[in-house]
């Protein structure tokens, strides 16, 4: 019935197969059935076989042998003893055949008879036992009494009253042991002879002798419990408590720049002991030139500090000075549309110095590289009331209430020049004749760097321009003086020294004046100014104190190359435009500027201002601009481009009755002009947009840039004003012959 | 050192609108300070919270990055902060009018 059942689900499974469509599109069932498989007949298939449990073993062998490898033969299997048997189930029961010898053993320990007899018999033999027990027991501790009695009387009674109690024990064991045997030999026929009747007689015998040493079997159904309860202690809780430990809240973020700043450190470790794995003799090169570790740090935080502190004021003054920035950067005067020609200038900041505030502004110039830094030279020209101290500073207009750097000379400073290629080099010409180089870099203890040789070497009079030359051949920086003594040196600047080369005296026309004690004493022409060719080193122009503007070339050193009659009082300064090199400006104390040409013994242009003029520059953005200050406190700025007899703007920086204004100079880069009064201030001032005007180009030629415009401008300009036909290159004609 | 210090911190109280220049030291504490006492301890101790905040910020940004100087302006005063590990720089100044 049941495989029909089976096949019945099975079709009908597959019926349902068949039927759900939605299983269509699974692959047909298919049996697979080994190639060899035997073909039965269904009807075999149906046939119900039955199944019988029987007890016997089917796999039974009679007499099983297995090779006995010890003794080299086959030997028969003992038989299971469980006989044909098959074991389904084996429980190990606690009872024992009587004739094992087990049992015997038992029996002949004397257990065993009690699970053995019926309950009639025991209870008897029990009894019996009891009584005997108690018969037996009380004997033993009356003669304990008595002799606890006798105690006071004798000790020896004690003891031969103990006697008898000891020997007893001594016999028993041997009754044991007698019976012990007389059991066995019994156990032995008894095993032989018929259990039911035997037992009963034997036990009952038995029994009565052994029973007083029988130990019985423990069981359930025969012990004893005793208890004993003791005192119960009344509880009491104690409890103590120590110091709680110290504690402490502990709180830590895990920020990312936390976890960053552990993994540089701990990379910054690793490379420190990779180092250490070095051999020894590289490391201890290395070691000798460290400081140690103190020293490092505190240099550090030292220029930290320094450094913080520079920003700090930088931002105060940004907040103090705001306004000023902010027209310096975006403010162009805007009535400068309205009228053609004419400029103003924007003051700015003014910069002063609480300890010159005395001294005059002897020199002034911007840094070539820092277009916001200047350096002034603080000396004075009251010569009958001389300073004795002077000062060179550096300003920074980020910074109008202190000097970024200052250092106070022993003397006052008259003229100063920076270093273009190294804009930290400053040399300075002193009111005593000394000349010095300064390092902006050193601290301030240091001082100087360099320093003429007060005793040998030095100018005998005012320094009143120093210029920094070429380099020399061997590569050393140089620059020269001039000196109211009448020389120009060369110093050229060795290591740790400066070397002083005379490059020429200047002579001047008067004849030699008897001295007091009748030697003849050449008198020099003082020189005031000196002025290089910007493109020909060798090529310089030095201004006199008697008006005389003498070209001199470093080659020639005996006579002039040129002299012109310039003016008629000292000549403060002469000046080349930058875009033409034969075109220079010059002024002096007799209150005029002059525009001369290379070659030419009139100038170009000549302008009478109306006071001593203490400076001119030409502008470097534009070929027609040049500013001028005067001793009355204006600032002259012409573009001659516009007006050639006209300045553009003629503007009071200073009032006239206690200032006078000393030097003027150009930034660079910026439209501001910085201005050094006698009262040690300097004026920045701002140039409108008139006063920069620059070359529009022309239609035709658009692309040319700007210097080219300018170069074009100031020809066009020359052209108009040279009267006579000019001669090319005098200068070098005058060179050539010689 | 010491000279340069004092001298930095008398220039910087003589600038115009410069109400007070505090020295901080890595600790917090302030060490050199031209306002009155308690202020200073206010300041300083107000200033090293914000600046590790704010060192925080900048350094969580990127962690190469480092905050180099705080301004703070309000309504009566700016207050521009230099901090460093080892040292805090508080001056204080009121806008110019």
């Amino acid at each position: 019935m049941a495989p029909k059942k089976q096949k019945e689900a099975a079709s009908k499974s597959r019926g349902n197969l068949v039927e759900d469509e939605g299983l269509d599109w699974l692959k047909p069932r298919a049996l697979i059935k080994p190639d060899d498989q035997e073909e039965v007949p269904d009807a075999d298939l149906e046939e119900e076989v039955g199944r019988i449990l029987s007890t016997i073993n089917p796999q039974w062998v009679a007499d099983e042998v297995a090779y006995h490898y010890g003794r080299g033969m086959f030997v028969i299997k003992p038989r299971p003893t469980f006989g044909k048997a098959y074991p389904l189930y084996i429980y190990q029961g606690t009872a024992i055949r009587k004739d094992s010898d087990e049992a015997k053993a038992q029996i002949a320990a004397g257990y065993g008879m009690v699970g053995f007899d019926d309950a009639g018999p025991k209870r008897a033999k029990v009894k019996k036992s009891a009584a005997e027990e108690e018969e037996e027991e009380e004997p033993e501790p009356e003669p304990a009494a008595p002799a606890e009695e006798a105690k006071p009387e004798e000790d020896e009674v004690a003891a031969e009253e103990q006697k008898p109690n000891e020997e007893k024990p001594q016999e028993e064991p041997k009754e044991v042991g007698e019976e012990g045997e007389v059991a066995a030999e019994e156990g032995g026929e008894e095993a032989a002879a018929e259990e039911k009747e035997e037992a009963p007689d034997l036990g009952a015998e038995e029994v009565l002798d052994i029973k007083p040493r029988v130990k019985k079997l423990a069981n359930q159904f025969n012990f004893c419990e005793r208890a004993a309860l003791t005192y119960n202690f009344p509880r009491r809780s104690v409890d103590t408590q120590t110091i709680p430990p110290p504690r402490a809240n502990f709180g830590s973020t895990a920020l990312q720049s936390i976890i960053f700043d552990y993994y540089q450190e701990d990379y910054a470790k690793k490379l420190r002991e990779k180092e250490e794995e070095k051999p020894k003799r590289l490391r201890k090169k290395t070691a000798k030139h460290v400081k140690s570790e103190q020293q490092i740090h505190d240099e550090k935080l030292a220029q930290r500090i320094r450094e913080a502190w520079t920003i700090l004021e930088r931002l105060v003054n940004q907040n103090i000075y705001d306004d000023i920035a902010q027209d310096y950067r975006y403010w162009d005067d805007p009535s400068d549309e309205f009228r053609e020609g004419m400029g103003s200038l924007l003051p700015l900041w003014k910069f002063q110095y609480e300890p010159m505030r005395n001294h005059a502004v002897c020199d002034i110039q911007w840094n070539p590289h820092y277009q916001d830094l200047f350096a002034v030279a603080y000396g004075s020209l009251d010569f009958t009331n001389q300073q004795k101290t002077g000062c060179l500073c550096l300003y920074s207009i980020k910074n109008p209430a202190y000097p970024e750097y200052s250092v106070v000379t022993e003397s006052p400073v008259i003229c100063l020049d920076v270093y273009k290629e190294t804009p930290y080099l400053i040399c300075i010409g002193c009111y005593d004749g000394n000349v010095c180089v300064y390092n902006a870099q050193l601290s301030l203890e240091t001082s100087y760097q360099y320093k003429s040789d007060s005793v040998r070497d030095k100018h005998s009079n005012i320094v009143w321009e120093v210029r920094w030359g070429a380099r020399l051949i061997d590569g050393e920086a140089s620059f020269f003086s001039i000196s109211g003594d009448g020389r120009v040196v060369q110093w050229a600047v060795m290591p740790g020294e400066l070397q002083a080369t005379t490059i020429i005296t200047l002579t001047s026309n008067v004849p030699p004046i008897p001295g007091p004690d009748g030697t003849m004493i050449t008198v020099n022409s003082c020189g005031s100014c000196i002025c290089f060719h910007p493109e020909r080193e060798e090529i310089f122009m030095v201004g006199t104190e008697d008006g005389m503007i003498h070209t001199c070339s470093l080659k020639y050193n005996r006579n002039y190359v040129r002299s012109v009659h310039g003016h008629h009082m000292p000549v403060y300064r002469i000046s080349y435009n930058f875009f033409n090199n034969s075109i220079y400006a010059s002024c002096s104390g007799d209150w005029r500027v002059k525009i001369w040409e290379d070659g030419r013994d009139e100038p170009l242009f000549m302008f009478e201002l109306g006071s001593p003029v203490g400076d001119v520059k030409w502008a470097p953005y534009s070929s027609t601009v040049f500013a001028a200050c005067t001793a009355d406190g204006k600032v002259y700025v012409y573009d001659l481009n516009v007006n050639k007899y006209r300045p553009v703007c003629v503007q009071a920086v200073v009032s006239k009755k206690t200032k006078k204004l000393t030097r003027i100079d150009f930034n660079q880069r910026l439209p501001v002009i910085v201005c050094g009064d006698t009262k040690g201030t300097c004026h920045v001032v701002k140039l409108s947009p008139n006063l920069r005007v620059m070359c529009k180009p022309p239609k035709k030629a658009q692309g040319i840039d700007q210097r080219t415009l300018q170069i074009m401008k100031l020809d066009k300009l020359l052209s108009l004003v040279r009267d006579p036909p000019f001669q090319t290159g005098v200068v070098d004609e005058k060179f050539e012959d010689d | 050192m010491a000279n340069e210090a004092e001298e930095t911190v008398r220039k910087l109280s003589m600038h115009k609108g410069v109400v007070g220049v505090v020295v901080v030291n890595g600790e917090g504490i302030p060490i050199k300070t031209t306002l009155d006492n308690h202020v200073s301890v206010q300041y300083a101790g107000l200033m090293s919270a914000l600046v590790d905040k704010a060192k925080a910020v900048v350094r969580d940004l990127d962690p190469s990055n480092d905050l180099t100087f705080l301004r703070i302006r309000s309504k009566k005063s700016e207050v521009m902060v230099a901090p460093d590990k080892d040292f805090i720089l508080i001056v204080v100044q009121n806008p110019v009018e």
